[in-house]
């Protein structure tokens, strides 16, 4: 210290207070360019995670519609009232907001005149999970309803109509189980950027909506809200726009759909229309039904019950999820796999007496008092048991396996519809496996004239009748047309697939051809009910026995193709329970041929 | 005092002191309307009017010290500072108990905080002391009398408890000792006990102070209770960025997240950083600097020892505050509840720093004065 000038040593002093001083200052401007400037970016991010919240926005469903452009599945607007709690946030406890909310809601249900269903629960359990987002008080309402909102509660602070899109099927029971339905979907978790809230979003539950669904579907959108401390939304921050579903069109036709329910009329069965020339499912009823507007928004349980508990199980679609023996249908399977083998010729005669012996065992013709002795063309038209037998002995069970098997049956046809089934055609591996057993005669018998453990689906048995018609081409079975944006724009037609091109001989297929017309036409035609004035048809009846022999329960089966000469229509229709497909399946595909063919004489018959 | 003398000591005025005083006032008045004005709460919201009231308070004291000749101080000093140190006492025995410190009392229905008081009686009573002709610095009685003259304040502000407070007049004390001249090995040995203190010392303080102090060295020890403030406040500076959120559109603070009773008051910077920016943050480190650097100013023209002790002790006092206040909020110091001078909200705190700046002032201008 020097002592010799004190006064100046003081003045130094107090400079060096100033220079600690403004060095400290100095080391905090420091730090702030630290946190501000370098990391800044990480503290921004820190605050957007803690104020930001993310909601999925569901994109609108597309559309479905029929080949004719008529709208099978459709968004209806549905009205909501929803309550913004920011706007009635009370100071203090919870229970003050909510006494605000109830009081707003009885008030609105008294200018509405519609009951509060929210509970002091439901309240407090928004605000616990969903804070920052509207709460909907009443879902789903009339339009009566919201002229008394728009009248009397306009302009109340916290309280807002909101349009959700709703599904809606105007066609109700027609195709039901083809078109299926939508239910609330499921929470995605495992998407890339985890969203804190959803919204109510529907996906395919069942038919083509739950086999389209990926089309349908629209690409969630996401909103970005600011909240506070609190939770409540103080603004939205960021909107991404979700992207509506696609349309698609379908290549049913609603009117040949309403015919092929008509046809089965009370009864349960099923009916299939293909057309022929590529594959268009027209039809695919299934009866009984259910009307999938039953599941929107939710089913009741009792509905459900009823549903779920009924013997004749209406959520079955037994068009494509149905499997049953197709009785002698399945004829015109074995009678191409006998001419196609070289095995059997169509001159081949063999004599029907009503019954045929094989060992011990005797297997009856359907005509006890016998056909006599027949060539193949008469044996199709009258349907004779025993002609098929000798047949499927003369050519062995394997020609017939592979036969039906090209022909699709035994395997999923593709359909798009997740609960088609594949069916069985039997063989010799087949049975050692599930039975334990060799392959016998009895089993041929049995498999050429369509019975024993075959099961085909109606949609297959359409395949066989459509494959018929157009001479030797498979198709894949589709019910999707075209696909387009979603709005109005051209759908973006879809070609045809063949899955399989037969190369059947042609006096073959056409001897079958012929024997399927004679059928209808000839003079012992099994299905003379079937002939109508003015086209020529062919087709197949079938009457499969199931069940307990003592019961005596039939399936009453007719496969049918229209018109003979340039098939535009093949059909198979199918009833649960019948007397015989000539009697109780004939009938009824006259009737859909004759509005599938004559649409105007169907038309003047209904005005 | 005839109106020409009122004339002269106005013309010696340091008036960029004043510019820089208004400046930082007007600063403070803005951004407490910034984090008032979305309050909710109608009650608060009047926060921005008081706050201009108690700057116009403020300007009162401050003219009426500048006006007093700070040498009459030196006599009323003791009086002064023994009657805060009886309404220290007196908060301790019928104090008002607001947030778990009893900090106040009621005087006519304001409330008021005797430790604010109690600083500025302090320095003027080390002023006084340390500036006797007669002192002997270089005793160490000189320097056990001027450490009582601290403690006695001190010890009774820690039982409130305000730490903060209390240990900002262990700076200011440090200072004032330092400038008057007491010997440099003394003051070395001092910082070595203070330092030695700090063992017991962490024995001595409440559970909750010891809370401070830990969530100060890990806030995420606490993120919802004590830790909040601390984390919040340094995401309300640093998501500032270089030039900030815009004036009313700090998030932290407009959301809530920055709590809405400490944002007008002692986290009033993080609201200023947020919305400024690095560039507005270093503006108003700027602004205290040149209020420091003039404050001193007024320290070195003054001709005798006991303006010179007055202003360092003051300016010291204002330099404790801003930097402690400053380095809390951005996590560089525990949160101790320490006031920003002139810019924080806050009656007391505000009369009294003009009042002390006044004095500076009343220093300068009577520094041709024989």
């Amino acid at each position: 210290m020097a002592r010799g000038n004190p006064w100046d040593d003081e003045f130094l002093r107090i400079r060096l207070l100033l220079g600690v001083m403004l060095l400290m200052l100095i080391s905090l401007g420091g730090w702030l360019w630290h946190i501000q400037v370098t990391r800044g970016p990480s503290f921004a991010e820190d605050q957007n995670k803690q104020s930001m919240r993310r909601v999925r926005l569901p994109g609108v469903r597309g559309r479905i519609f029929d080949r004719e452009g008529r709208m099978v599945a459709d968004n209806r607007p549905s009205y909501t009232i929803s309550i913004y709690l920011e706007e009635l946030r009370q100071p203090g406890s919870w229970d003050r907001t909510i006494d605000r909310v109830e009081a707003l809601l009885s008030e609105i249900a008294r200018i509405i005149e519609v009951p509060v269903t929210l509970t002091r629960q439901d309240i407090r359990n928004h605000i616990r999970r969903r804070l920052p987002l509207p709460l909907v008080a009443w879902r789903d309402l009339s339009d009566a309803a919201i002229a008394r909102f728009a009248e009397q509660a306009d302009g109340i602070p916290g309280v807002d109509v909101q349009a959700e899109s709703t599904r809606f099927y105007p066609f109700h029971e027609l195709a039901g189980q083809t078109i299926g339905y939508v239910g609330r979907a499921d929470i995605q978790q495992d998407e890339e950027e985890p969203f804190h809230f959803y919204l109510p979003e529907v996906s395919g539950r069942s038919g083509l909506e739950r086999s389209l669904d990926d089309y349908l579907r629209g690409e969630a959108g996401g909103r970005l809200l600011r909240v506070d401390v609190t939770g409540y939304r103080r603004y939205d921050f960021k909107q991404r726009e979700p992207k509506p579903g696609r349309d698609v069109m379908l290549t049913l036709d609603m009117r040949a759909q309403e015919l092929a329910e008509k046809a089965l009329g009370a009864d349960a069965g099923a009916c299939v229309v293909l057309d022929p020339r590529n594959g268009d499912v027209l039809a695919l009823a299934s009866n009984p039904g259910f009307d999938p507007n039953d599941f929107i928004p939710g089913i009741s349980t009792v509905r459900w019950r009823e549903l779920n508990e009924d013997p004749l199980m209406p959520m079955l679609n037994r068009a494509v999820a149905g499997g049953y023996a197709p009785g002698s249908t399945f004829k015109v399977v074995t009678a191409l796999a006998g001419l196609e083998s070289g095995l059997c010729k169509a001159s081949d005669v063999y004599s029907c007496p009503g019954y045929f012996r094989l060992g011990r065992a005797t297997f009856r013709c359907w005509f006890h008092p016998g056909h006599g002795p027949l060539i193949l063309r008469r044996a199709i038209e009258q349907s004779c048991n025993v002609y098929f037998f000798h047949m499927g002995l003369a050519m062995g069970a394997d020609r017939i396996y592979e036969m039906a098997r090209r022909m699709g049956l035994g395997a999923k046809s593709g359909i798009e519809l997740d609960a088609e089934v594949a069916g069985l055609v039997p063989n010799d591996a087949w049975k050692r496996k599930e039975q334990r057993d060799g392959w016998r005669d009895g089993d041929t018998c049995n498999i050429s004239i369509g019975q024993g453990a075959l099961v085909t689906t109606p949609l297959q048995m359409a395949r066989v009748a459509s494959v018929v018609a157009n001479g030797g081409r498979l198709y894949r079975p589709r019910l999707v047309r075209g696909i387009r944006d979603f709005g109005d724009g051209e759908f973006v037609l879809q070609a045809p697939e063949v899955e399989r091109e037969m190369n059947w001989a042609p006096a073959n297929i056409e001897l079958v051809r012929q024997g399927m017309r004679d059928v209808v036409s000839g003079e012992r035609g099994s299905a003379r009910r079937l002939a109508l004035p003015g086209v020529a048809i062919a087709g197949k009846t079938g009457t499969a026995e199931f069940g307990r022999k003592e019961d005596r329960k039939r399936h009453a089966w007719m496969i049918a193709f229209a018109p003979f000469e340039e098939p535009r229509y093949a059909v198979a229709l199918l009833v649960d329970e019948g007397i015989s497909g000539g009697e109780t399946a004939a009938p009824r595909v006259r009737a859909l041929l004759q509005g599938l063919l004559f649409p105007t004489t169907e038309a003047e018959g209904r005005g | 005092m005839s109106s020409q003398r009122i004339i002269s000591l106005w013309k010696r005025m340091d008036w960029l002191f004043v510019a820089n005083v208004i400046a930082l006032i007007i600063v403070g008045v803005m951004f407490i309307y910034s984090a008032s004005s979305r309050r909710d709460d109608a009650q608060l919201t009047a926060m921005t009017q008081r706050q201009i009231l108690w700057a116009l308070v403020g300007f009162a004291a401050f003219l009426s010290a500048v006006t007093v000749d700070y040498r009459n101080v030196n006599r009323g000093a003791i009086v002064f500072y023994l009657a805060t140190i009886a309404m220290l006492v007196l908060v301790l025995l019928v104090g008002q108990k607001i947030s778990g410190a009893t900090r106040w009392l009621s005087l006519f229905g304001i409330l008021i905080q005797p430790a604010e008081f109690a600083k500025l009686a302090t320095i003027l009573m080390l002023a006084h002391y340390l500036s006797e002709p007669s002192r002997d610095l270089a005793h160490p009685r000189t320097l056990l009398i001027a450490l009582l003259l601290l403690a006695v304040p001190g010890v009774l502000i820690m039982e409130q408890p305000d730490l903060g407070t209390a240990m900002t007049l262990v700076p200011v004390t440090f200072a004032m000792l330092f400038v008057g001249g007491v010997p440099f090995r003394y003051l070395a040995v001092l910082c070595l006990l203070g330092l030695l203190a700090v063992i017991p010392g962490w024995f001595t303080l409440d559970d909750y102070q010891r809370e401070r102090l830990l969530v100060f060295f890990d806030p995420g020890r606490d993120p919802l209770g004590a830790g909040w403030n601390s984390i919040q406040s340094s995401i309300a500076v640093g998501s500032g960025g270089l030039f900030g959120k815009g004036y009313l559109m700090g998030t932290q603070n407009v959301l809530g997240f920055l709590p809405r009773t400490v944002a007008p008051t002692d986290f009033i910077f993080s609201v200023i950083a947020e919305e400024t920016g690095f560039v507005g943050s270093v503006a108003l480190l700027a602004l205290f600097a040149l209020l420091l650097g003039s404050g001193l100013r007024a320290s070195l023209a003054s001709r005798d020892k006991l303006g010179r002790l007055l202003s360092v002790g003051i300016v010291t006092l204002l330099f404790s505050h801003a930097f402690v206040n400053m380095a809390m909020t951005v996590g560089l110091m525990p949160i101790t509840g320490l006031p920003l001078p002139l810019v924080s909200y806050g009656g007391s705190f505000m009369s009294c720093t003009m009042a002390g700046l006044g004095l500076v002032q009343s220093v300068y201008v009577r520094r041709f004065r024989r």
